[in-house]
C-alpha cells in the first residue's frame, strides 16, 4: 500500500484550528488525522492579499476620481463584481457603472442605501469616503 | 434518532454532515462510505465560470451532489427546504431543534462569525449541522472544526441567505424514513462503476481528460503577466487544498472508501489496487501543489511544463484506477 504523508507544518491562517485528511495507518487501514499545510497557508494569504492591492489600487482611482467608494468597499467586503451584483440584486453592467465615480455621483438615496446595506456600512460612510 | 449528539471532525463539509445525520437518524455510515456512494470524485475544470475572475475548478462533484445523490442511491427520503426570508427559516430551525432534531444547513463561510478571518470569502456551499439553542445562539456542529461552536441566530440567518454562486436560500435539510434493509453490496458495486464512468468521460473539461485540459492551460501561462500568474497559479491550490480537503484529500477519501468497500463481496485485489493508485494520485497532487506555490513564491523560477507534467502524472495514476474499477 502507498503511504501517504501527512504535512506537519505551521498554518497561521486557521488561528491555532487544524483540519484533518484521511491517512493510512501502519496496518494500511484509513483514519482521520490533523494535519498543517504551508501550502495552503500560502494560497490562502495570496488571496487574501490581492484583495488588499485591489483595494489600495482602487483608493488610487478615487483619488484621481475615476473610482467610486463602491469598488473600494466591493474589496473591502472580498466579493467580484458577480457577488456584488447578486448581493444589490442588480445586473452587473449596472453595478459596473456604479463603480465609476462620474455615474456613483448621481446614485439616489434609495440604491446608495442597498449598497450600504450590502456592505454592512452607514450610507453616510458610502457618501462621505475620504481616501 | 438517538437524544444525545456528539460532535466529530471531518475531511469534508458536505459528506462530514451527510455522513453524521444519517448515523444519528439510524444509519451508520462513515464519510467515505457517504462520499463513494454518491460517486463524488470528479475533477472539473470549467474556464468559462469566473470567480474572482478565475476559473472554476473542483475536486469532486459540484455542491449538493451528496445531499441530492443519498436519496436517490440509498433510497432515504431527505427532506430539503429552502426558504424565501430569514424569519420564517429560523421560525422553523428553532422549533426543529426544540424537538432536538439534527438538521443539515448550507452556508456562506464569509458570514460564520466563527471562521478566522483570513478563511471568511463568498464560498456558498459550506455544510454545517444544528443540534440545540442557547439563548440567541445556535449550537453549531461545523465538521471542519475540532469542537463544536456558538453561532448567533443574526449572523446564521446572514450566512444562510448569501447571494451570489451556489447561493443556499436558506436550505435545510435531514433524512426521513431510512430503509431498513438495503443490500448495501449491490449498491456499492453501481457507485464504483458510475464513479468510472464519470472520472472517464470523453468530455475535455471534466473527469480524467479535464486534468490533461488544465495541464495544457498551465503549459500554456505567459510568465509575463506576473500578478495574474500567482494568483492562478495558488488559486488552483486553493481550490485543491482549501477548498478541498488537503493535498488532494479527496483522492484519499475515495481510496478509504474502496478499502471500506473490501467487506462487500467485490473484488478485493482490484479495490486494493484501484486504492493504491488513488492514493498516488493523491500524494502527486499534493507534489503538484507544492510546485505551484514554489513557483508562486519565485516566479523567475517558473517551470510550466515540470508542473503541468505533475498533473499529467496524477491524472494517469486515476485513468488506471478508474479503468480498473470500471470492470468490478
Amino acid at each position: 500500500m502507498e503511504k501517504i504523508e501527512v504535512p506537519k507544518e505551521e498554518n497561521k491562517v486557521l488561528e491555532g484550528h487544524q483540519k484533518v485528511m484521511y491517512t493510512t495507518t501502519e496496518t494500511g487501514d484509513f483514519q482521520r488525522t490533523n494535519y498543517g499545510s504551508s501550502v495552503e497557508e500560502f494560497a490562502t494569504q495570496t488571496a487574501v492579499e490581492e484583495f488588499e492591492v485591489l483595494k489600495q489600487e482602487s483608493i488610487e482611482n478615487i483619488k484621481r476620481g475615476i473610482s467610486s467608494p463602491l469598488e473600494y468597499f466591493m474589496y473591502e467586503n472580498r466579493m467580484d463584481l458577480a457577488t456584488l451584483a447578486s448581493v444589490v440584486g442588480m445586473f452587473q453592467f449596472r453595478v459596473k457603472r456604479h463603480l465609476k465615480m462620474s455615474n456613483f455621483k448621481k446614485l439616489n438615496e434609495k440604491i446608495l442605501a442597498k449598497y450600504a446595506e450590502a456592505f454592512n456600512i452607514k450610507i453616510e460612510e458610502l457618501k462621505d469616503f475620504k481616501v | 434518532m438517538s437524544e444525545k449528539f456528539e460532535h466529530s471532525q471531518f475531511a469534508h463539509c458536505e459528506s462530514g454532515v451527510v455522513s453524521t445525520l444519517l448515523t444519528h437518524y439510524g444509519l451508520k455510515l462513515s464519510e467515505p462510505m457517504v462520499f463513494g456512494l454518491t460517486s463524488s470524485l470528479s475533477f472539473v475544470f470549467l474556464p468559462i465560470i469566473k470567480l474572482n475572475n478565475m476559473p472554476l475548478i473542483a475536486y469532486r462533484e459540484l455542491p449538493k451532489n451528496i445531499v441530492n445523490k443519498v436519496s436517490r442511491v440509498l433510497g432515504i427520503e431527505i427532506v430539503k427546504k429552502t426558504y424565501k426570508n430569514g424569519i420564517e427559516a429560523n421560525k422553523d430551525l428553532t422549533k426543529f431543534v426544540e424537538e432536538k432534531k439534527l438538521v443539515g444547513l448550507q452556508t456562506s463561510v464569509f458570514y460564520l462569525p466563527y471562521f478566522p478571518k483570513d478563511m471568511r470569502f463568498h464560498f456558498n456551499a459550506h455544510n454545517l449541522l444544528v443540534y440545540g439553542k442557547e439563548g440567541s445562539n445556535y449550537k453549531v456542529s461545523d465538521p471542519v472544526f475540532e469542537e463544536p461552536v456558538l453561532c448567533d441566530e443574526k449572523e446564521l440567518t446572514k450566512a444562510r441567505f448569501a447571494k451570489g454562486v451556489f447561493a443556499p436560500k436558506g436550505f435545510m435539510y435531514y433524512p426521513k424514513n431510512i430503509p431498513s434493509n438495503l443490500d448495501l453490496s449491490l449498491i456499492v458495486k453501481k457507485a464504483i462503476k458510475k464513479n468510472a464512468k464519470s472520472m472517464l468521460t470523453p468530455f475535455p473539461y471534466a473527469g480524467v481528460k479535464g486534468m490533461r485540459t488544465l495541464a495544457k492551460k498551465i503549459s500554456k501561462l505567459s510568465s509575463k503577466d506576473e500578478r495574474y500568474l500567482k494568483n492562478y497559479l495558488t488559486h488552483i491550490v486553493r481550490m485543491q487544498e482549501e477548498i478541498g480537503t488537503g493535498g488532494g484529500g479527496f483522492r484519499f477519501l475515495y481510496a478509504a472508501f474502496l478499502k471500506e468497500s473490501k467487506q462487500y463481496n467485490l473484488n478485493q485485489e482490484l479495490l486494493d489496487e484501484a486504492s493504491s493508485l488513488l492514493v498516488k494520485s493523491g500524494n502527486t497532487l499534493r507534489e503538484f501543489a507544492l510546485l505551484c506555490v514554489e513557483a508562486s513564491k519565485k516566479i523567475e523560477k517558473f517551470d510550466r511544463s515540470k508542473i503541468a507534467q505533475k498533473l499529467i502524472e496524477a491524472s494517469k495514476y486515476e485513468e488506471e484506477a478508474f479503468i480498473l474499477l470500471k470492470k468490478i
